[in-house]
């Protein structure tokens, strides 16, 4: 094989990945946490109001879903203005089209969480002498907001890959700063390589949040291991599956 | 109507007028009356699907009537009285008032399990009763003292067994010390061999003078410890008398084929 690869174009131009990589990060948390606050919006409406208000969400999340990510952002920041008369600046758009994306997964994480905690639960509570709001803070967010964690990481991490379709708008973030440095010395593999590593990092580093999040909320704690003895453990025991609530 | 009226001297505790529900084109409960003196014990017996567990499910409202009224200690379950004296839906903060007054025990135990067995009881006592951390926990102590379970205190509840876990859940409802106890089939889900600890905490209740509605398929325990058995047969009360009575010399046809198919 007389490929020769050539990585040293990749690390010479390495401060204009992590340029695109600061964009990145910023496009994908600002996009988690409006991905969430939509999210959670929806699936509670969606379990308490009547259906005439769930319908329309309903209807988004099958759409957001249901339909290419990359005709999303493209449609939302060339077509809402023209719609609406709303002029964003590209950022925004994008950001709007992407939350909007991600809300939809997120929704239905919450509402299968939420609806998950055994009524038995509830109605304990409620027997005792809880109030509404006392039984969602006491009993439905402690075991929901554990039993969702995972979930939530999926859909976080696939935020940060969402964000790379950004690119086709001329989003400086860090795959259209990969395609800069391609179009420049014609080296797509070593580039795609190395971007590709990039996001595994940053995936990687999401789903180890989300691991301290498990940790942080696991209802049983039998041992006194702080979370990297427990990380660990984990890691060597990979495969091994637990009871519920327990970590 | 005042619910806090009395028969024979005694204070009722518990007064229910002409219950009626339905789920869909089932109609459950086909209007139901029913008066209960404070400390009397009350074991229902019934079929499966008789209408037990939902006659004691309204007593809290957590399953509500379609008709028909509840006292518990004079006041209207579920309602509450306007300033021009009618009576008016209850908001959601009078009616858990209400139920914090009214224990209630479940068939599945319901422990919270991201709670230990103290926290499970303390739970209520600092979030219902509003007690600081330090009397909640004289209270939750002594009532596990009660059912014998001090040692399991620190425990999750999916580590102890199905007896043991029914015994924290009545401390947890005994903690709130309710005027009334609700046990809606509380043996049901229990190993054959773990049904005695959860009956022994239950007759030590009874002997202490609590008002008691127990749903319940224990025949025994109904025998030695009820004052008054019920029989509930297709939504209505088909008899009802003294313990002994009930069971020496049943009346009705149904209740006698019940109690045939019972005891075999």
């Amino acid at each position: 094989m007389d490929f020769e690869f050539r990585f040293d174009i990749v690390w010479n131009n390495f401060p204009l990945l992590m340029e695109g990589v600061e964009t990145t990060i910023l496009l994908s948390l600002i996009t988690m946490v409006l991905g969430t606050v939509i999210g959670l919006c929806v699936a509670i409406v969606r379990l308490k109001a009547r259906k005439i208000f769930a319908l329309p969400l309903i209807i988004y999340v099958e759409v957001f879903r249901g339909t290419p990510g990359l005709i999303q952002i493209v449609w939302i920041y060339y077509c809402l203005p023209i719609v609406t008369g709303l002029q964003l600046d590209a950022f925004a758009s994008l950001v709007i089209a992407m939350a909007l994306n991600i809300g939809s997964y997120l929704s239905e994480v919450f509402r299968a969480g939420i609806q998950a905690v055994n009524k038995g639960h509830i109605e304990a509570a409620a027997a005792l002498g809880f109030r509404p709001g006392q039984i969602t803070r006491r009993v439905v967010v402690p075991q929901a907001a554990y039993r969702m964690i995972p979930a939530i990481g999926n859909v976080f991490v696939s935020a940060i890959k969402l964000s790379s379709l950004c690119s086709v708008l001329g989003m400086a973030e860090l795959m259209y700063q990969g395609q800069i440095i391609i179009a420049n010395f014609f080296r797509p593999i070593e580039v795609f390589t190395i971007v590709a590593l990039i996001y595994l990092a940053m995936a990687y580093t999401t789903s180890l949040f989300m691991m301290y999040l498990e940790w942080k909320f696991a209802w049983v704690r039998r041992d006194k291991m702080s979370f990297w003895q427990k990380f660990r453990q984990i890691s060597r025991s990979a495969l091994q599956i637990k009871p519920q609530g327990e970590l | 109507m005042t619910g806090s009226s009395s028969i024979n001297g005694k204070t009722l505790a518990v007064k229910i007028r002409d219950l009626h529900k339905s789920f869909g084109t089932l109609e459950v409960l086909k209007g139901i009356d029913l008066e209960v003196t404070k400390g009397e014990v009350i074991c229902i017996l019934g079929a499966s699907g008789s209408g037990k567990s939902t006659l004691l499910r309204c007593i809290n409202q957590l399953t509500v009537q379609d008709r028909g009224e509840i006292h518990v200690g004079g006041d209207p379950i579920g309602f509450e009285k306007s300033s021009d004296g009618e009576h008016k839906k209850a908001d959601a903060k009078t009616l858990a008032e209400q139920r914090s007054r009214i224990g209630f025990v479940f068939q599945q135990f319901n422990l919270w399990p991201h709670r230990t067995v103290i926290g499970n009881i303390l739970e209520a006592l600092k979030i219902v009763k509003k007690l600081s951390h330090v009397n909640a926990e004289k209270i939750a102590t002594e009532r596990l003292e009660d059912v014998d379970l001090l040692d399991w205190k620190d425990e999750y509840p999916d580590t102890l067994s199905g007896g043991q876990q029914q015994r924290v859940a009545i401390a947890r409802m005994l903690a709130m010390e309710p005027d009334v106890m609700l046990f809606d089939e509380p043996t049901s889900a229990l190993d054959p061999e773990r049904v005695g600890e959860v009956i022994d905490v239950m007759k030590a209740l009874a002997a202490k003078g609590h008002t008691m509605i127990l749903a319940t398929h224990e025949l025994n325990f109904a025998k030695d410890t009820a004052d008054r058995a019920i029989f509930i047969d297709e939504g209505v009360i088909v008899e009802q008398a003294p313990a002994k009575e009930f069971f020496a010399s049943p009346k009705s046809e149904r209740l006698q084929s019940f109690l045939e198919r019972m005891s075999n």
